[in-house]
């Protein structure tokens, strides 16, 4: 077994791991044999039962999920824009999410009432999907018209801009209670995805990985520069549309069902890169996910401690503990 | 999600209707029962709020909360209350075995409601608990018998669910909340807490009898009920015989916006009730106004009393901004803050059981307003700032 199936399988135990102690962890006094039992079999209690199956469960696919799928959009972003900076909201995709939200939160009350609430808790997942897709679709306008990435990403942090400016006036003109209300969506949660909605975050996600993984050998083409890409026969404009597509819709899906989690999308596809020791997205790509995942799953474990009876935001854990824990890994390493 | 969008756009008119109409159609309380509804034998009186229904059939009671943002009168919530076991009840609501034991309480104003209803012990878990003003909750958490959920924006879905209580008492929005989503999935009740849509103060405490049902208790509310009321009518009409209204304003400064109540709010009622000219009075808004200081200064400059201010002195107002000396009230001394029962850790009564007492809100107006009405009052939520000097 060489070096780098040994890391893989380290990380699949790693994923493993996290992924059975963040059921085990939790607010609830449940101890590891009854979490087991409830798991496979049932506890004797259906109210651990149902924590268990029915909200830890669930929580922890979606940690799982969010984490891959931010990363990946994150390596899309870094890769085409050759930009190490560069992560899932530099298209101002997350931001055009939060538009979303921010304008259910406003128009909720309203006359459009009766429609909002005949879609129960999936109206925040649409209206965020709205608000991503419009972003989205102006980021694909104006690609299709330029022919400099760069060029798109700033543009795109200009959408992402205007996005957030309209957020902030909607807040103006809200009261404390609305803004509350919006600001408690921005902090991110992982446990709001239910069992009727995980289907569909894992087909956005699944397709996009599966898009991803086709567009493998064009990703490595665009390492060495859009020009030497194109002389190699690689159709720039199509597969900058295909990378652009998926990278938002992952990232669009995500921050509906999630709301927006922060960090994660720029640092782990350095870290893999690093790990790995290889820029070929064959290995890299299977390792972000990988490495996303088991992050986001730390993270969650680590935002069930309660400080004050409160759990910490997971938007604020990616950054606060994942930081240090890379912060140390470049200073063991000397380099990322 | 509650919607209350400052400086009315159109689609706020249609709101505005929305709810005359809702509350046109709502008149209807506390009659007894219309044809189509023949399995009620009687209704609780309910004479102000328009939130709710209580009806009573011969073996259960049907409770409805109204849906506030419709005007199809498909109900917010139905729950069929019973008190035996192997009792047919129809197939739509939530069913709940009352009386009900233990609670969860994510909103502040029912914790009074409960202590007037003497089931204050029925509490076992709240909201925000560093918060709370309440002497016996207090004690409660520290003992460990009532639990903290939380963030009352995001409470503990797990811990609710440990915890395993009987019902839960959750603010009520425009959008369903992943929170009451999780724990109706999970088979728990979840009460819907509407009051803060009701925009009287007589109207908001009489949820009591709400709560009431719930806890088999529906006379003894409409006994303390009908006391409040009472003494807040006799205090509505001796206010009246004040020849001149005084003037006055309310809210601060909230990060450079200034929210003050809609002229159709509770605090806009209140100040009617209490005999005071408010700008805003004719204003159809229920929710806030976001003003600037300009705005203040020009409409409110000259007003006789401002009640609801943040500070607790007067230097503390100099400092934080010098343009409050520009405002008549601060000049002559006739501002008063909600400060008068607080707790270290930020608990105010003023949140808390001032929405089940409006007689004594009522009585703080009038006893600032028109001292000499109420000799022998003092100030039981509000509080007039104290002269301490800014600091050096």
């Amino acid at each position: 077994m060489n070096n780098r199936s040994a890391i893989f399988l380290l990380l699949v135990a790693f994923l493993a791991v996290a992924f059975i102690c963040d059921i085990f962890t939790g607010n609830a006094p449940i101890s590891v044999n009854e979490a087991w039992a409830a798991l496979f079999n049932t506890s004797g209690d259906p109210i651990i039962d149902e924590i268990i199956r029915n909200y830890r469960l669930p929580k922890a696919i979606t940690a799982m999920i969010a984490g891959a799928a931010l990363s990946l959009s994150g390596l899309l972003m870094q890769t085409l824009f050759r930009n190490p900076l560069a992560g899932p909201d530099v298209l101002g995709v997350s931001a055009g999410a939060g538009l979303g939200v921010a304008l259910l939160t406003m128009l909720s009350g309203t006359a459009v009432y009766p429609f909002i609430s005949s879609m129960g808790s999936m109206a925040q997942v649409v209206a965020a999907v709205g608000g991503a897709a419009l972003v989205l679709l102006l980021i694909l306008g104006v690609s299709a018209r330029i022919k400099d990435s760069i060029t798109i990403l700033v543009l795109g942090m200009i959408f992402g801009y205007v996005a957030s400016a309209m957020v902030t006036i909607l807040q103006s003109f809200a009261d404390p209670d609305s803004l509350k209300v919006f600001v408690t969506w921005t902090f991110g949660s992982l446990g709001g995805v239910t069992w009727d909605k995980m289907p569909l975050l894992f087909a956005f996600v699944l397709t996009g990985v599966a898009v991803a993984y086709l567009l493998q050998k064009a990703l490595n083409s665009l390492l060495l520069g859009e020009n030497y890409a194109a002389s190699t026969g690689l159709n720039i404009k199509r597969n900058r549309f295909l990378i652009i597509t998926i990278a938002a819709i992952i990232t669009g899906t995500v921050t509906a069902f999630t709301g927006p989690i922060a960090f994660v999308g720029v640092v782990i596809p350095h870290f893999a890169r690093s790990f790995l020791g290889t820029v070929n997205h064959k290995t890299i790509l299977p390792a972000t996910l990988l490495m996303g995942s088991i992050l986001m799953l730390v993270c969650d474990i680590v935002s069930q401690i309660p400080i004050a009876n409160r759990t910490l935001p997971v938007n604020a854990v990616t950054a606060v503990f994942g930081a240090p824990m890379i912060v140390w890994i470049v200073l063991k390493r000397k380099k990322l | 999600m509650c919607l209350k969008v400052i400086n009315p756009p159109p689609f706020l008119f249609v709101v505005f209707f929305s709810l005359l109409w809702w509350g046109c159609q709502s008149g209807k309380h506390g009659e007894k029962k219309n044809e189509g509804d023949g399995d009620y034998i009687s209704s609780v009186s309910v004479l102000h709020a328009k939130g709710f229904q209580i009806d009573h059939a011969r073996e259960y009671t049907k409770v409805t909360i109204h849906n506030p943002w419709t005007s199809d009168r498909k109900p917010y919530a139905v729950y069929y209350l019973y008190k035996t076991d192997a009792i047919a009840l129809p197939p739509d609501g939530i069913k709940v075995k009352i009386p009900v034991t233990t609670l969860a309480v994510n909103t502040f104003s029912y914790f009074e409601f409960l202590t007037l209803l003497g089931e204050v012990d029925v509490i076992k878990a709240v909201t925000d608990g560093f918060r709370v003003y309440n002497p016996v909750i207090l004690q409660k958490m520290e003992t460990g018998e009532i639990i903290d959920l939380g963030d009352p924006f995001n409470p503990n879905v797990e811990k609710t669910m440990a915890l395993n209580p009987q019902a839960i008492i959750n603010s009520a929005y425009a959008q369903m909340d992943s929170y009451s989503e999780r724990l109706i999935q999970a088979g728990f009740s979840v009460i819907y807490s509407l009051e803060w849509m009701e925009n009287s103060p007589l109207a908001r405490a009489e949820w009591i009898k709400l709560m009431a049902a719930f806890l088999d208790k529906e006379a003894m509310a409409d006994t303390i009920f009908s006391g409040i009321e009472g003494k807040y009518l006799d205090l509505q009409e001796k206010v009246k015989e004040v020849p001149q209204k005084r003037s006055v304003m309310a809210g601060d400064n909230f990060q450079g916006t200034w929210y003050v109540p809609g002229g159709n709010s509770f605090n806009a009622t209140l100040f009617r009730d209490a005999h005071l000219d408010y700008h805003y009075k004719n204003n159809k808004e229920s929710g806030s106004i976001g003003l600037d200081i300009e705005s203040i200064l020009t409409q409110f400059g000259n007003v006789e009393l401002w009640f609801g201010c943040e500070a607790d002195t007067y230097g503390e107002l100099a400092e934080k901004d010098a343009k409050y000396l520009l405002l008549q009230p601060v000049q002559k001394r006739q501002v008063f803050n909600n400060h008068n029962r607080t707790t270290p850790s930020g608990g105010n009564d003023f949140f808390e059981s001032a929405i089940a007492n409006p007689d004594l809100m009522l009585s703080d107006l009038i006893k600032a307003a028109y001292p000499s009405l109420l000799p022998h009052y003092s100030f039981t939520y509000i509080k007039p700032l104290e002269e301490t000097p800014a600091r050096e």
